[in-house]
């Protein structure tokens, strides 16, 4: 092999890319990229063997070949060649070395062959559609910090995504929760999604991805099946298995029948608790609103530390009523309320609060917040 | 084929199969009948690890011809006065040993009873008994036997060598020793005499800890409290290391019920609850507890070894040690192991391997002048260079008492002179030096005050949006059913959800987003197994801990000296303030005596 990329083209490549490699592995294959040299292109690949990237760049390839090297090792080098520098990869014959010089800098890298990297299988991929990046973006904020993180609940571990007819719209609905807290939002079925199977898309993939579409305004294919997801976008390829488990019948738990309702400016409300969750140090982090007529009372208080209240204006004109929050979970919401006010439908304390944004009401993200006793 | 009777050999065998399955157990037999005959001193002899030869001889009360003869009957026994099972005083009591030891070896028991003026010898051999014969003997008993399973080759096999059995035969030993400090036993393996122990004085608390002392290790006697504790005809006594003086397995942990040592699950699962705060998961702490109880309370007949007890109450009987080792460190409070700064003191001396030795002890390596030796008392030698030159930074705290506070002598940590590396507090009490961790103090105090919240209001609780279904076994599902109150206080909300599964409907707070399916499965296991909500209790405790771990004073920050006074007012007023969470010492003391040594003033 004996290819030459400019650097800044060969970092970004490899910066996708490498972020698929786990730090520790047990396979030392899994810690390196396959390097593919031909016909003008450099493809990079690598795999968890649950998530597979390949990103292809322009190059100039005298002698076409291919082989692995570590990822992170080769991503740091290049990370620390000069800007502008031209990156001359070059494989000996044998293909035991891989030799990269940039400028009069020299480093020979052990490879692994070729053939024992993992191929991922993607299987035949029935269903396709295009998302513009920004409405893919959307999808992933306004879901994806409701993920569970914990292990043992697998099922919550993803994006739940998948079609659904509400009225007369075909809606593509993407749905994240933690059994403490749930998120969803949804968008018009864009063309191809008809008859897709629901599906839960892992962590990691949605990071990836969110990576990838990252300030961009292209359009990126999804390809799915019922196991695995594809997206396609510019020259990158993503596949992902998909968790195979069931997640639970969400609807269920959004309540139809809240009848109080508040109106509150998402930035003095998010600020407002803020505050006064910092004197709650322990990590409970519980507030207290206490709603009245055109008031709300935020307050909290810790242990050694002392108590917090701060008054606010809202909008509400229903029963006084106390119900208490985890700080964390309203701030993670009211983060993803883009508009400029965020509405409350509540019932009890002891029952599912709904949070929206008010500039979209009916359709675009709907939260649902389990109080906390306090 | 027909059903007929065993032979009383072969039954005898079958018997001495649970009853001695090792060397240790006939020692372990034999020191027990002699200590019920009322032994003053009782004598062990073993040869090659008990194989070759065990002999036990004592002065105890001693048998008549007559009942030499019976002794070796299955079934016979003095020790059940009034055939009744409910009141079992002695060691022992099921009339077995004997015939047992007697069916898989050669034994032979001379015996001459109190103020009787023949002695008598019987022999058996493989089950065999020869004619009562006249010997010479003291006034007591000797039993010796040889050649043990010989008449078993199959349990031959199955021993290990002889150091591994006659180490195991020394502990049975021990550990009886420990419970009748008034005997005096010894004990010797092929001629060389590996315990010697007199008999105890008259006083039984200061006989016991001497004892303790001579088994257990100075150590142990140094820094262990005596524990004292009834409750309702349960009594409760002995000593308790401090949990920074603690062992990678619980061997060191010596229980003994109406003098009787055992290994019972419920009571070391005590112990363990009762050290859960102070120290590390993997540690065990060392302790020799006497639990004194109707025998009416009691079951020792559970195992023909007797080392298994079930006890009538046993909620009474957890909850008794659970508190008295409690109340006993926490009444330690701040105690931190000595032997903690004697190895610090060890890692000072001098001459202890410096590369240094080549004068006889000319420059005395903490001269000040002469270069600081190389290796562990550099800190303290950059920081006694300090000490001696500029003294106006160090001295002033002391010299306006008002403002500093504490006077040294009014408080058991001291007054805080100064902070080295802003990690460690250096405090001066009545007569030595204290080094306080800050880190590892305050955590310990945040720890404190976290639990103490939790207690008081009972946890915060999230309410689960998608409540949980954990699947159980029936019983389980009671159990949990009958916490559900308790659960609830500390912030589990459960309800039985058919008969055989539970719904978590709210979990603590402090546990953010848990794992409930392990959390609620582990406290039903530890519901089955203690009847008490420890695991709840415990994560709980462990949230507590890593909270505290985070939101207390770390390692670096500096600290003004008002700061630090009142950290140490602080650790006196805490409870286990002399560990922090992880079972880490929090301080060590120096005391000036020891300073003085170091520097040869002594």
């Amino acid at each position: 092999m004996k290819v030459t990329i400019e650097r800044a083209t060969l970092l970004k490549a490899l910066a996708h890319v490498q972020s698929v490699v786990e730090r520790r592995n047990t396979i030392p294959i899994l810690s390196n990229v396959l390097i593919e040299a031909k016909g003008g292109r450099l493809a990079l690949s690598a795999t968890d063997m649950d998530l597979a990237i390949r990103e292809e760049v322009a190059a100039e390839v005298a002698v076409p070949a291919s082989t692995t090297a570590a990822a992170h090792t080769l991503y740091d080098i290049v990370r620390k060649l000069p800007e502008g520098s031209q990156v001359a990869l070059e494989l000996a014959a044998g293909g035991g070395q891989l030799t990269l010089r940039a400028g009069r800098a020299r480093f020979s890298l052990s490879c692994l062959p070729v053939d024992e990297f993992p191929v991922m299988s993607a299987g035949d991929l029935p269903h396709e559609f295009a998302l513009d990046a920004g409405a893919l973006r959307d999808l992933i904020d306004h879901t994806r910090f409701a993920i569970s993180t914990e292990e043992t609940r697998y099922y919550l571990n993803g994006i739940h995504l998948h079609a659904t007819k509400v009225g007369r719209a075909e809606l593509l609905r993407a749905v994240a929760t933690d059994g403490h807290r749930l998120a969803r939002f949804q968008m018009p079925l864009p063309e191809g999604g008809a008859g897709i199977p629901a599906v839960i898309v892992p962590r990691k993939a949605i990071a990836e991805v969110r990576k990838l579409v990252e300030d961009s305004a292209e359009s990126v294919r999804v390809a799915l099946s019922e196991t695995r997801i594809r997206f396609t976008f510019e020259s990158v390829v993503l596949t992902s298995k998909l968790i195979d488990g069931t997640f639970p019948d969400y609807e269920r738990v959004i309540p139809t029948d809240n009848d109080k309702i508040m109106q509150v400016d998402n930035k003095i409300f998010a600020e407002a608790v803020d505050r006064v969750s910092t004197i709650s140090k322990d990590q409970s982090r519980a507030v207290k609103l206490v709603l009245s007529r055109g008031s709300l009372v935020l307050s909290a208080s810790g242990q050694d530390t002392g108590s917090a209240t701060e008054e606010i204006e809202v909008d509400y004109a229903g029963d006084g009523i106390e119900i208490g929050f985890n700080a964390r979970y309203l701030l993670d919401i009211a983060s993803q309320i883009r508009g400029e006010r965020a509405k409350f439908v509540m019932s009890d304390a002891a029952s599912p609060t709904i949070v929206r944004d008010s500039s979209d009401d009916g359709d675009g993200s709907l939260y649902v917040l389990m109080p906390m006793r306090v | 084929m027909t059903i007929r009777r065993l032979p009383e050999s072969v039954v005898n065998r079958i018997a001495a199969g649970e009853v001695v399955e090792r060397p240790a157990a006939v020692v372990k037999e034999l020191v027990e009948n002699a200590i019920d005959a009322g032994a003053a001193r009782i004598e062990i002899v073993l040869r090659e690890g008990g194989r070759a030869m065990i002999a036990v001889g004592d002065d105890g009360c001693g048998m008549e011809r007559a009942e030499l003869a019976l002794a070796i009957e299955r079934h016979a026994t003095s020790k059940l006065p009034d055939e009744d099972l409910r009141h079992i005083a002695t060691l022992g009591f099921r009339g077995e040993a004997l015939p047992s030891i007697g069916a898989v070896g050669r034994m032979s028991i001379s015996s001459r009873k109190r103020g009787a003026d023949s002695a008598w010898r019987i022999a058996v051999e493989g089950g065999t008994v020869s004619e009562p014969a006249p010997a010479a003997q003291q006034a007591g008993t000797r039993v010796e036997v040889r050649d043990l399973f010989y008449a078993t080759p199959a349990r031959l096999k199955f021993l290990k060598t002889e150091r591994t059995e006659a180490q195991h035969a020394l502990e049975a030993v021990e550990r009886l020793a420990m419970a009748h400090p008034e005997i005096g036993f010894s004990f010797s393996d092929d001629g060389r005499t590996v315990l010697q122990l007199t008999p105890g004085a008259d006083d039984l608390f200061e006989a016991r800890h001497a004892r303790l002392a001579a088994i257990m290790g100075r150590d142990f006697a140094d820094n262990s409290v005596a524990i004292e504790a009834a409750r309702e005809g349960v009594r409760l006594t002995g000593r308790a290391g401090l949990p920074t003086l603690n062992r990678a397995t619980a061997r060191a942990q010596y229980l003994f019920v109406n003098g009787r040592p055992v290994r019972d699950k419920l009571v070391h699962g005590a112990v363990r609850a009762g050290y859960r705060d102070v120290l590390a998961h993997d540690r065990h702490p060392m302790v020799a507890l006497f639990l004194e109880i109707d025998p009416e309370e009691v079951d020792v007949n559970v195992h023909p070894a007797k080392t298994e007890v079930r006890f009538r109450d046993a909620g009474l009987v957890r909850g008794l040690i659970v508190g008295a080792l409690k109340h006993a460190l926490a009444g330690a409070g701040h105690r931190a192991s000595s032997t903690v700064g004697v190895a610090a003191l060890g890692a000072l001396r001098p001459g202890s391997g410096l590369p240094y030795s080549s004068g006889p002890y000319s420059g005395g390596s903490y001269s000040g002048h002469g270069a600081p030796p190389s290796h562990a008392p550099r800190g303290l030698a950059e920081e006694a260079a300090q000490f001696q030159s500029p003294f106006s930074d160090l001295a002033r705290p002391s010299a306006p008492p008002a403002e500093g506070g504490a006077e040294a002598r009014d408080f058991p940590l001291g007054a805080a002179r100064a902070q080295l590396h802003e990690t460690y507090i250096v405090a001066q009490t009545a007569d030595g030096v204290v080094i306080v961790d800050q880190h590892a103090a305050h955590e310990r105090l945040t720890h404190e005050r976290l639990k103490l919240a939790m207690h008081a209001g009972g946890a915060a609780r999230q309410i689960l949006l998608i409540p949980e279904v954990v699947e159980l076994d029936g019983p389980s599902v009671g159990r949990l059913a009958a916490r559900a109150a308790d659960l609830a206080r500390l912030g589990l909300v459960i309800e039985a959800f058919g008969p055989g599964a539970v719904v978590v409907r709210e979990t603590p707070a402090l546990l953010g987003e848990a794992d409930v399916q392990g959390l609620v499965r582990d406290l039903a296991d530890e519901l089955a197994e203690l009847g008490e909500s420890l695991a709840l209790d415990a994560r709980l405790d462990q949230v507590c801990g890593t909270m505290a771990c985070h939101g207390s004073v770390r390692a670096g920050r500096r600290l003004a000296l008002s700061e630090m006074d009142a950290l140490l007012r602080q650790m006196e007023a805490t409870p286990l303030s002399g560990q922090c969470s992880h079972g880490r010492p929090t301080y060590v003391e120096l005391k000036l005596a020891d300073i003085e040594r170091l520097f040869g003033r002594r």
